[in-house]
């Protein structure tokens, strides 16, 4: 895309994002606002520009949407719409989500709010060493056990969902096939990718507010953006944020599944490096309801946590190195 | 290789287009591979300083002769010109195999510009070679005892003999300090106060100075890890010729200033292959488990984001953008990584940094020590931020 259609779509985006995730619309909006861009045809066209430009958007408006279902399911081979949810690994993991035990399977993990008013629910399942997927029709009478139910917990704004199946492997209505391992990979890494423009769009958020907040409050007759103890959180969080940016880059650049975990890990830290710094910047204003800073906290919060945390991608990424012995430098100039 | 690029010393040194850099990184590997003995340190580890400082200027000069040091430099210069970037690729490759030091091969990526920059074309023309092909060393003479990082405060007097428009020379008193490998340079980029001492930034200049010059004395100073890199340069009624002015007279920040993109931009990318490889290292050493993992996980992870960083920064440079106060964050960024690379090392094999006196004690335990300094030199960390919070985030004057 030309640098002058992107800067168009993204105002566009931003704009659009912005007036439905304002408080008080309707909690469909967001995705009936992204419908009306024509988001998943332009996830179709353009990948890159259209992730990075959406979720950048939803990090930054603190959105509610289920656009990370569209991006997993057309990357798993699946005609992403509105009816189609996918069953994402629980909390803070990237394994799938579901197990084949005999003639069961037995899945349990997190989703977007589209779950609960899906048709169909993917769901990969681990089957001894190899993957099925499962395209679950979720209304079927014949799959007593599929419970989706709307979670609380850190983000109840985000309206994510807990997600339970237990169904015999026989039915029909399951639809099990097989999926290739690589597959799920490339599906996780654009998962990481999205989730982790969104939380750019997030940190920058909470960035600009905090230093919104250090430039109008007074202390001791001045802005404390003029101490250096202020001025030197808020410089740290823009390295952060920075860092994150040029990971992101990189992992379009030379698309993988290890410089998109890469950048997922680099999100997750850099989502709480951000919001303890603007956190500390903001101090008791920021610990109020009133102020917008606690929704970019907890949405931080809960994003690190799907499809793999940093601490999990650091863990299998330090023992991967250590297994092979081998330090591996993934860009070149 | 489609455009056929053979390795200069295969092909005679005038003909042919400058590769790309794919081309050429593949190619100078392979060179590399192929002359891997002739290349290798000859000491002992861990070595001296001096034979650090000869393996340099042995490996330079094998480069050199080979074609590869003069790829990425201007033909005038005697380079066979291409992108900066090949130079770029040139300094980290060598880095990443421990055929030098990128702290004391970045002198080359920041002086030699320097001269081609503001240097007569004569002068430059005749040095650079010199310094390219490892026949000569040459310091930065920046720093003084007052001046850290208030630089502009600097005091260190040239005063001309005569007018300042018609003088032949100019007479240098005064003191520097941390100048790196000065005891073995035949030359310095000196700033001196030419102006009033409340002048500041605009009342500096350059000269390019010869260390064998009567008046200039060196005295090494022992840094924290036992090595004597660097000095303490006094100079006592010195003369230097006019024509060694490196600039206009007062335009001497400058030229200072003038050196930050390449110190930002390719000597970061070769410190990243050093570190990348000092990672490298430590993780064929440490054992198999999640604690260890965890620890050489989150180095790595500072690494790739470091080097993520950097490689925009050098496509930005090489894409003809200027690079100013946003490089600050490159710097904050590859000084925390080389501390955590290190932190990394030192959790990891903590007897063998603090008790080891054997080799491989003696190497972790003075690079751990040296890495300390990343957040000092070339502007501290603190002055990073400062700068990051006024030019970046826009937060207005301090106080």
């Amino acid at each position: 895309m030309e640098a002058a259609d992107r800067a168009l779509l993204s105002s566009t985006v931003d704009a659009a994002v912005a007036n439905a995730a304002a408080p008080g619309a309707a909690p469909v909006s967001v995705d009936d606002a992204l419908d009306d861009l024509g988001w998943r045809e332009m996830l179709a066209a353009e990948p890159r520009d259209a992730i990075e430009i959406v979720f950048r958007a939803l990090g930054a408006h603190n959105a509610t949407a289920t656009a990370l279902d569209d991006v997993l399911a057309s990357t798993l081979g699946h005609e992403p719409g509105p009816d189609v949810a996918v069953v994402l690994p629980p909390f803070g993991s990237s394994a799938p989500p579901g197990h084949i035990d005999g003639d069961r399977m037995h899945a349990a993990g997190l989703a977007t709010r589209r779950a609960s008013t899906a048709d169909r629910l993917l769901v990969v399942s681990a089957d001894g060493s190899s993957l099925q997927i499962a395209s679950v029709v979720a209304s079927n009478a014949a799959i007593s056990d599929v419970a989706v139910s709307t979670i609380g917990g850190i983000d109840p704004a985000g309206q994510w969902c807990s997600v339970r199946v237990d169904a015999s492997t026989d039915i029909p209505a399951l639809a099990t096939s097989p999926l290739d391992g690589a597959t799920w990979e490339s599906a996780i890494a654009a998962g990481r990718r999205a989730l982790a423009h969104q939380t750019v769009g997030a940190a920058r958020g909470m960035l600009d507010l905090a230093r919104a907040h250090a430039i109008d409050r007074v202390q001791f007759g001045r802005p404390v953006a003029g101490f250096q103890a202020v001025r030197h959180r808020l410089a740290d969080a823009l390295v952060a944020i920075e860092a994150l940016e040029a990971c992101l880059d990189a992992a379009w650049d030379e698309m993988g599944s290890e410089t998109a975990a890469l950048a997922k890990a680099v999100a997750g830290k850099t989502g709480g490096t951000v919001a303890t710094h603007c956190q500390q910047v903001l101090a008791g204003v920021g610990f109020t309801t009133d102020h917008p800073f606690h929704r970019f906290l907890k949405r931080t919060m809960m994003l690190d946590g799907l499809l793999g945390s940093a601490d999990e991608i650091v863990l299998q990424l330090g023992r991967a190195l250590l297994a092979d012995r081998t330090v591996p430098t993934l860009l070149e100039l | 290789m489609t455009t056929g690029f053979v390795p200069p010393s295969n092909r005679g040194l005038e003909g042919g287009d400058p590769p790309d850099i794919a081309e050429f990184r593949a190619a100078l590997r392979a060179w590399l591979d192929a002359h891997h003995d002739e290349l290798a340190p000859t000491y002992a580890a861990p070595g001296t300083l001096d034979e650090h400082v000869a393996q340099m200027q042995r490996v330079k000069s094998l480069l050199f002769d080979a074609g590869w040091m003069r790829y990425g430099w201007p033909e005038r210069v005697g380079g066979l010109g291409g992108s900066p970037m090949l130079r770029t690729e040139l300094g980290a490759t060598m880095a990443g195999r421990d055929l030098i030091d990128p702290g004391m091969y970045s002198l080359v990526e920041v002086l030699a510009p320097t001269l081609i920059d503001f240097a007569s074309p004569e002068l430059a023309a005749d040095v650079v070679p010199r310094l390219l092909s490892g026949a000569e060393m040459w310091c930065q003479g920046f720093s003084e005892p007052g001046s850290g990082s208030d630089l502009a405060s600097l005091a260190c007097r040239a005063t001309p003999d005569g007018a300042p428009a018609t003088a032949a020379s100019w007479i240098i008193n005064g003191q520097k300090v941390w100048t790196s490998l000065a005891q073995y340079s035949e030359r310095c980029v000196l700033l001196t106060r030419t102006g009033t001492p409340e002048s500041r930034h605009r009342g500096i200049t350059t000269f390019f100075v010869d260390m064998d010059t009567p008046g200039i004395s060196v005295v090494p100073l022992e840094m924290i890890n036992g090595v004597r890199e660097f000095a303490e340069v006094f100079f006592d009624d010195v003369e230097v010729p006019a024509e060694r002015m490196l600039g206009e007279l007062h335009g001497g920040w400058g030229v200072a200033m003038s050196i930050l993109p390449y110190e930002r931009s390719s000597c970061f990318w070769q410190r990243i292959a050093y570190l990348y490889q000092r990672l490298q290292r430590l993780v064929e050493v440490v054992p198999e488990d999640d604690r260890t993992a965890e620890v050489v996980g989150n180095a790595y992870l500072q690494l790739h984001a470091l080097r993520a960083r950097s490689r925009a920064t050098q496509h930005r440079l090489a894409d003809g953008a200027t690079l100013g106060a946003e490089t600050s964050i490159d710097k904050v960024l590859v000084a925390s990584a080389e501390h955590a690379t290190y932190d990394a090392a030192r959790r990891l094999l903590p007897g063998v940094v603090a008790t080891d006196d054997g080799i491989v004690g003696e190497i972790w335990r003075a690079e751990y020590l040296y890495s300390r300094a990343a957040t000092i030199y070339g502007g501290t960390a603190e002055v990073q931020r400062n700068i990051i919070a006024r030019r970046l985030l826009d937060l207005g004057e301090e106080g």
